[in-house]
């Protein structure tokens, strides 16, 4: 087993990272920019290595100084988390090169399918159904509307190169195309480093669902089972759960095996995920194969009970699946909420700032993947996650149930995120039927607003809170937090 | 002591009388509790709030925020502010009414700006384009006008209230 692995990312999901590091007795390595040296990544590995600026060019994304502390700290294996360099080819390769493991497929197969026209044109040849769409990338607006036309707007302009929505614009009429081609090449270019867009004919009302597949280098691959990811605002998840309320067993059994020929088809190794989209009648299309592991992983975690990233280090470090297809079984039913800092009621634009207090919920079946705490600065060059809230139950209707008592626990001051919008949304009518399409935001929830059920309470609150005095400007430290407890300062009640 | 406190668009009275001890008596929109109260930490109040022949125990959660102060129960967070401190900050000049001006909504950069100074814009139309953790949003004139002058470059760092284009309206449009 690998001497020591560095983890090639931040926040909640370099931690999560670590912690199965840590089950398995692997020393970490923490890489962290200026805007992280107080990141709780940066302060909970073995070791930190300082990158550069807080750009991520000059962190999180620079191969050069990422490979260096890798060989100057002894690290022998690569975990890339999701994001920044996770789907990077190059970054693979060059990790090959100097005899670094890199946790996750080997580059060519990412290159392959970092190229969603490539792997378009994979998964057709091996019979898996695809969306209609393009299968080159194409710069020219006037060809791109010529396209669009033959397979007839609503058309998704899609970066090649894309993934977590970023690039992605949806155009309904030809007068929109060129300015959506622009905003699209300009974000791809951003996030990715590359502007190359296609077409996809815009599906209105499917649902989205994913199979999460582990593969050795022995040629065993196998299905973890399905996850639904289907509430999205801006093209990201926001909620997923598994299963899917639309699955059947007869359906899973399909879409396993036709996940399962996906990845056999790519050459597929370490852990990954076949998303498909799925109509009303069970009718699936291939959308993608993302090669990384997911931010929703925890929910397959959660029913299954199987640790991917353990499963993920075992695979790179060339041993065979413990695991046969039959050993796998969903138990009960998980759902994941992610927490952002965005403001819910503000189109969810971004929401960077200071953490000013913060408690995470906690009980049976509740699992919160955090990566901030009171008193951080949440910085407002990366994504803006916070946490993933996730939740598992016996049942959908009591894993819906505790993830909104989870949620009514959770503490956030200083910056706004979606938790009372998730309230509000897993309390609907239309995610109890299990309504869950990728139109469901826009349907039901375009002009939320914040309720107000207890502003009475909340203005006790601020009277109380004003009569007390001025509150020390300075950030609660964390240790400090949890250890208040009404039993060390109940001492001042009179009853 | 009277406050009139604004959360979102209700204003709301609460007339406060201060007992001896941890406990104060409130009457806010014309019901009455009494409220014992103890501050746990800096941010964390226990209340044991009664009224209506009921008692019930609240935890709330308090930070200060831009115009107030955020309190935080059961999930929900509620921007609080007094609207009399608002009136005498206005009166001081400390919070400058932001007229129909084209500003972030939150810290970001300056990806692209889409308009000249002096060209005409419609409303909606879009003036510049701003990234905060790596997402574009497209600002968009507030109303139909004339762009009189573009006060930021591409690639700088702005903050909400800062005004990056200034439109003189159209007398007519509205």
């Amino acid at each position: 087993m690998f001497r020591k692995i560095l983890v090639a990312n931040r926040g909640e999901i370099a931690l999560r990272v670590m912690n199965t590091c840590r089950e398995m007795g692997i020393p970490t390595v923490a890489v962290y920019s200026d805007a992280d040296q107080k990141a709780l990544h940066t302060l909970c590995a073995d070791e930190a290595v300082y990158l550069g600026k807080s750009d991520p060019a000059a962190s999180y994304l620079n191969i050069e100084k990422i490979v260096s502390a890798a060989i100057d700290t002894g690290s022998e294996a690569i975990h890339p988390g999701y994001g920044f360099l996770a789907e990077n080819a190059d970054f693979a390769e060059r990790c090959e090169q100097e005899g670094l493991v890199f946790i996750g497929p080997p580059s060519r197969v990412i290159r392959d399918l970092g190229d969603k026209t490539v792997a378009r044109r994979i998964m057709r040849k091996a019979g898996v159904p695809v969306i209609p769409g393009m299968n080159y990338a194409e710069p020219d607006p006037g060809i791109l509307a010529r396209e669009a036309q033959k397979i007839r707007y609503p058309v998704l302009i899609k970066a090649a190169a894309g993934g977590g929505g970023k690039g992605m614009r949806i155009v309904t009429t030809e007068k929109d195309m060129a300015a959506a081609c622009a905003e699209a090449r300009s974000e791809a270019a951003a996030a990715f480093g590359n502007d190359s867009i296609y077409l996809e004919k815009f599906l209105e009302r499917p649902r989205h669902i994913e199979f999460q597949i582990l593969a050795d280098t022995h040629g065993n691959v196998v299905h973890l089972l399905e996850r639904e990811c289907s509430i999205q605002r801006r093209h990201q998840k926001i909620i997923e759960e598994s299963p899917s309320p639309a699955m059947t067993p007869e359906l899973r059994a399909e879409m396993g095996r036709t996940a399962v020929d996906a990845a056999m088809a790519s050459g597929y190794v370490n852990a990954g995920t076949v998303e498909f989209l799925v109509d009303n009648d069970g009718k699936y299309c291939f959308l993608e194969v993302n090669t990384r592991l997911q931010v929703e992983h925890p929910v397959t975690e959660m029913i299954t009970g199987i640790d991917i990233v353990r499963q993920q280090v075992q695979i790179a470090a060339g041993n065979p699946l413990t695991l046969g297809q039959e050993d796998i079984m969903g138990r009960g039913h998980a759902l994941e909420c992610r927490i952002y800092g965005e403001d819910p009621e503000n189109d969810f634009f971004p929401c960077p700032g200071k953490i000013l207090f913060m408690k995470e919920p906690a009980g049976p079946g509740v699992r919160n993947d955090c990566g901030v705490y009171s008193g951080f600065d949440v910085p407002v060059e990366y994504d803006p996650i916070l946490s993933k809230l996730i939740v598992c139950a016996e049942n959908r209707k009591l894993a819906v149930t505790r993830m909104i008592n989870a949620l009514r626990q959770y503490v956030i001051l200083g910056i706004k995120t979606p938790v009372p919008l998730l309230i509000d949304l897993l309390a609907s009518e239309p995610f109890e039927r299990g309504e869950t399409f990728t139109d469901f935001m826009a349907t039901h929830f375009s002009n939320w607003e914040q309720g107000s059920r207890e502003a009475d309470l909340a203005c006790m609150a601020y009277v109380i809170d004003e009569i007390c005095g001025k509150r020390q400007t300075k950030a609660i430290p964390y240790s400090e937090i949890s250890a208040i407890t009404p039993w060390q300062t109940l001492g001042n009640w009179r009853l | 002591m009277e406050y009139r406190l604004k959360i979102g668009r209700d204003t709301i009275p609460v007339d406060v009388e201060v007992e001896e001890g941890p406990g104060i008596n409130m009457v806010i929109r014309g019901k009455t509790f009494g409220v014992r109260y103890s501050m746990l930490s800096e941010n964390q109040i226990h209340m044991l709030v009664s009224g209506n022949g009921m008692t019930r125990q609240v935890n709330a959660y308090v930070a200060d925020g831009p115009d107030g102060k955020i309190v935080m129960m059961n999930g929900i967070p509620y921007l609080v502010s007094d609207l009399d401190v608002q009136r005498q900050r206005a009166i001081k000049g400390e919070v400058r009414d932001i007229p129909e001006q084209v500003t972030p909504p939150t810290p970001a950069v300056v990806v692209r700006i889409l308009v000249k100074e002096e060209e005409r814009v419609e409303k909606g139309q879009g003036v510049i384009v701003v990234s905060a953790m790596k997402m574009e949003t497209t600002l968009r004139a507030p109303f139909t006008g004339q762009v009189k002058k573009i006060n930021v470059a591409v690639n700088d760092k702005v903050t909400p209230g800062q005004i990056m284009v200034d439109i003189e309206k159209d007398k007519v449009s509205e």
